[in-house]
């Protein structure tokens, strides 16, 4: 039971920005669980490493949320995935998402870098 | 998908299977591609996914089905908890689908009259039934021709009013006549309800006033089927009513059974099909219309009862003379309209439903006791529950929903026994000569009732004693021993509040049904004011078989002759009429020189009967005489008068030798009859004018004949008489009278049958319900009494101090039951006979019944308590 909680506190935990990482890999094209672990892997040089037990969960309710689409497909190694599709109600969270993102990025960083003569006036 | 969230549920998990093997499949291969051996890549594979069975658990939860397992998981640990306990399970269930079906089968006796009002009518919610003048029970038809006809064209507020005149009628053509009832409606009498024809057609508006037509009928379904073998070809055939040939132009829709509620036409035809009737067609004094219109779309019954209302003073200020009396038209849906049975129905229906409610309330109440007692006995398992991780609420859920499986399975019982019950609304009612169609009905309605009904009774039974146990905190529950708490004082309150409550719905229950049984029993033993022991009557279908007049009086003398001379006959005589049938016949009478109050009703009952009619019956004449062979049509009309109407029409005054206008002739009085029962031994009485039957033959033809022995016997022998002068005279209801007054009492019967049945389950549940709680109570006292019988109390001690508990309880509840039965019996009060709402011997004795079971419910644990060795007693825990 306390490793479910784990879980699901982290799902919590990174719900909006997995979202926005899975929308964005689903940008570059079509690709299944596995693809996406990886690709996200190689992008952020090995620091972001999805568990399985989030992404899952992640996908299936970015799919009931229609924000993305699936179907089976052979993969090029001849392996049959179930491949994920960003729709076009996925690109436009993507894109509120990013804005929320960037806010909040722009918000911590100016709020992390005063300069400290400003701060004691 | 989305409605049937299991469908597919199966094929998901296999998918999301097949996605996480392919997922292990590609990380093993890159591995293997990176120079890893087969074994260390699976096994690092697996390593990195995690644990599967938890990341398919947790992506399940984001498919929103979660739910659908759990709850399959929480009904098959609810079926297993009570299968542990077969006795409750049983118990409660048989309870709960006794006490709902008590409620489905009122309501679909309801649903089949009252929200039924014309089968296979459109849309009935939109129609309204027309009465003019005054209200009572049972009215006469309220209208002439000439006056609808006005209505139906000038009016605003209406898509269409339709009119018919309900007769008996005989089937002539056939080796013996057929009786069959029969309504003259108007051209646009199957448009205005909205039915299509099941063959042919309906009547053209041409047709309505068309005298030279060829006459046309419109068969029923039933008719056509069982007399015409459902003929295909029959439209267009010609057949023979009333000796007269008709054509066949449809046949209506199965099911179908005409426009007054809970009676029954077998055939159609215009208002005037052989053009004969034209007195009655032109006349406005001559009302013999029920109406019935069709409401626009979004007009209230208020704006039309307005409407109309206005058109009718128009017509009364243009034709004043035919419309002296009440003319203020008002408006009845169809479900209480006064036309038809619906009229008792809405009277008698509703206020059973309503005994039933309480029915169910306290078999509620009574399974509600039942299922604490269980769930306090099962507080250790809800304790290490609780104590594993299970939330309040997931506690009171799995109980609530042990509650509801009970409760489905009560239902899905009461509807199948529903499914029969509904039918034995018509055995109720005794043969008469009314063509009844009433009986319940089974539909969605009362498939949709038995859910909810069972939906809210398996609430109330569950979640207050759920809510109750879930508090008991699962510590002290686990730490302490079972014998030291009795449930908590929280849950003794509740035992005893649903004992009080039991105790307080039943005495109402109780007290209602013997006021009606009392009732019953002095409408029983009323005197209604005539000797109905040793009468038979028997219809002659004279006019209905198409006798001309003189033929038909012919025939009549005849009758009286042969009838006369039986062997066993001591008196025999004419009537249209008998009393207590329901039946009526009201018309406007005017007394010479009075003169009438503005819209003040003129209406009077009337019927027409023979000479020694008074004789046959025993009802005294108090001044002048009786109708004698001489009062014929040769002879100036008389009338005799009861009491009702002397003081009505001539206070004061000798009522002999005055005169009335009645039915367009000026009778003068010969007789005064004494007051007798009309329709109901508990009317307010009516004026009564009776007429010389053979100055003026009544519609019907009914030989009254006065027996030496049982009148039964002489069925056969006045057959026989009658059809001895002419063997196609249709011959029906014959039987005797007291049979046929039966009627009048019918609906007391249906209440008290009822209510006593009601009364009865109310007891029984009451009183097993105060023995359960006291036994339960002392049974966890066991000890305590032990502990206070071994430092010296008595014998008596004890059982005075468990009877105490229990009668403690039983009067407050009697007390609070009083109070409710009060206010219940005030809504019964217009149904009783001869007995007042409040009646103190009816209240005093079912209060001691009610307080003395409950008395020996207490003592049989009390006795039981007293008995035991305190030695034991202390030692069992």
């Amino acid at each position: 039971m306390s490793e479910e909680v784990q879980y699901k506190n982290r799902i919590e935990l990174l719900q909006g920005t997995l979202d926005m990482l899975i929308l964005q890999t689903l940008q570059w094209g079509p690709q299944h669980g596995y693809g996406i672990v990886q690709a996200l892997r190689l992008r952020s040089g090995d620091v972001l490493q999805v568990e399985t037990g989030s992404l899952y969960p992640a996908l299936h309710r970015l799919e009931r949320q229609s924000w993305v689409q699936s179907e089976w497909k052979q993969s090029e190694s001849k392996q049959k995935a179930r491949y994920y599709r960003i729709t076009a109600k996925g690109k436009k969270q993507l894109a509120s998402d990013l804005g929320r993102w960037e806010r909040i990025v722009e918000a911590i960083g100016s709020v992390m870098y005063v300069k400290p003569e400003e701060s004691e006036s | 998908m989305k409605w049937f969230p299991s469908f597919g549920f199966q094929r998901r998990k296999r998918e999301l299977q097949e996605e996480i093997d392919a997922h292990l499949q590609m990380a093993i291969a890159d591995r293997v591609a990176r120079g890893e051996t087969a074994e260390t890549a699976r096994q690092a594979a697996a390593r990195e996914f995690g644990n599967i069975p938890l990341v398919q658990d947790v992506t399940r939860d984001m498919w929103g089905q979660a739910w659908l397992e759990q709850l399959g998981r929480d009904i098959r640990y609810a079926l297993r908890q009570l299968r542990k306990s077969p006795g409750f399970s049983i118990t409660a269930t048989a309870m709960l689908a006794v006490a709902i079906c008590a409620n489905s089968t009122v309501f679909s006796w309801i649903d089949g009259t009252m929200l039924r009002p014309i089968p296979g009518a459109r849309d009935t919610g939109d129609l309204v039934s027309l009465q003019r003048g005054e209200r009572n029970f049972s009215p006469t038809p309220p209208f002439s021709y000439l006056d609808y006809r006005d209505l139906r064209e000038q009016n605003h507020t209406f898509t269409g009013i339709l009119a018919y005149h309900n007769d008996w009628i005989a089937l002539t053509g056939g080796a013996q006549p057929e009786r069959a009832y029969i309504a003259n409606v108007s051209a646009n009498y199957f448009d205005v309800l909205g039915i299509k024809p099941a063959l042919g057609r309906f009547f053209l508006a041409e047709e309505e006033t068309r005298p030279d037509a060829v006459t046309n009928v419109v068969l029923g379904y039933s008719l056509w089927k069982n007399r015409y073998a459902a003929d295909p070809a029959i439209v267009g055939k010609s057949i023979e009513i009333a000796r007269h040939p008709v054509t066949v132009i449809g046949v209506a829709p199965e099911g179908f059974v005409g426009a007054a509620p809970g009676l029954r036409d077998d055939l159609w035809v215009t208002l005037d099909p052989l053009g004969n009737d034209v007195f009655r067609m032109t006349h406005r004094d001559i009302v013999w219309l029920i109406v019935i219109g069709r409401l626009r779309p979004g007009v209230s019954r208020g704006l039309a009862a307005q409407d109309l209302d206005t058109q009718m003073r128009h017509i009364v200020a243009a034709y004043p003379d035919q419309h002296l009396g009440d003319n203020q038209i008002t408006l009845d849906p169809m479900w209480r309209s006064p036309f038809g049975a619906n009229g008792y129905m809405a009277a008698t229906l509703p206020i059973l439903l309503a005994f039933a409610a309480l029915v169910l309330l306290l078999t509620c109440a009574n399974v509600a006791t039942l299922t604490l007692v269980r769930f306090v006995s099962r507080r250790r398992e809800l304790a290490i529950r609780q104590s594993l991780g299970a939330n309040r609420m997931q506690l009171v859920w799995q109980m609530v929903l042990e509650g509801a499986v009970l409760s489905i399975v009560a239902g899905t019982m009461a509807l199948a026994l529903t499914m029969w019950t509904s039918k034995t609304f018509a055995w109720f009612f005794p043969a008469n000569s009314t063509p009844l169609a009433l009986n319940g009905y089974m539909d969605y309605k009362v498939v949709i009732g038995i859910a909810v009904s069972s939906l809210v009774a398996g609430m109330l039974c569950s979640a207050l004693p759920a809510w109750r146990s879930s508090h008991a905190p699962a510590i002290e529950v686990l730490k302490a021993e079972s014998a030291s708490v009795s449930g908590g004082s929280r849950n003794r309150k509740l035992l005893s509040g649903l004992v009080v409550a039991q105790i307080a719905l039943s005495l109402p229950l109780l007290i209602c049904s013997g006021l009606f049984l009392r009732t019953l029993r002095n409408l029983a033993a009323a005197n209604p004011g005539f000797q109905q022991d040793h009468i038979l009557t028997a219809s002659v279908g004279l006019n209905i078989a198409g006798y001309s007049n003189d033929e038909a009086r012919l025939i009549r003398h005849k009758i009286l002759d042969r009838v006369s001379a039986l062997p066993g006959v001591e008196v025999a005589t004419l009537t249209d009429w008998i009393p207590m049938t329901l039946i009526q016949k009201r018309t406007d009478a005017y007394p010479e020189g009075y003169v009438p109050h503005p819209h003040e009703s003129l209406l009077v009952e009337n019927a027409e009967v023979g000479p020694r009619y008074f004789e046959s019956l025993h009802i005294p004449i108090l001044e002048g005489r009786e109708f004698t062979q001489d009062d014929d049509q040769k002879t100036p009309d008389v009338i005799i008068v009861d009491q009702t109407a002397a003081r009505r029409f001539w206070p004061g005054q000798d009522p002999l030798g005055k005169r009335l206008r009645v039915g367009g002739s000026l009778s003068t009085v010969v007789g005064v009859a004494r007051i007798s029962t009309h329709t109901f031994v508990n009317e307010a009485p009516e004026p009564m004018v009776f007429i010389s039957y053979f100055q003026h033959p009544g519609f019907e033809t009914m030989v009254q004949v006065k027996t030496e022995g049982n009148p039964a016997d002489l069925t056969p022998a006045v057959e026989n008489a009658i059809h001895e002068i002419d063997a196609r005279l249709p011959v029906f209801d014959v039987r005797p009278m007291r049979a046929s007054t039966q009627m009048a009492s019918s609906f007391a019967v249906i209440q008290s049958a009822l209510a006593g049945m009601f009364a009865l389950i109310g007891l029984v549940l009451a009183v097993t319900g105060i023995y359960g709680v006291v036994a339960y109570r002392t049974q966890m006292r066991t000890h305590e009494i032990g502990i206070r019988m071994a430092l010296g109390a008595s014998r008596v001690d004890v059982l005075r101090l468990v009877l105490s508990q229990g009668l403690w309880l039983t009067g407050i509840g009697l007390a609070l039951g009083l109070a409710f039965a009060l206010g219940l019996t005030r809504l019964i009060a217009r149904l009783l006979y001869g007995i007042g709402a409040n009646d103190p011997v009816t209240v005093a004795s079912v209060v001691m019944l009610l307080g003395a079971m409950s008395l020996l419910a207490c003592y049989f644990p009390a006795h039981r308590a007293m008995r035991r060795n305190p030695v034991t007693a202390i030692r069992e825990l």
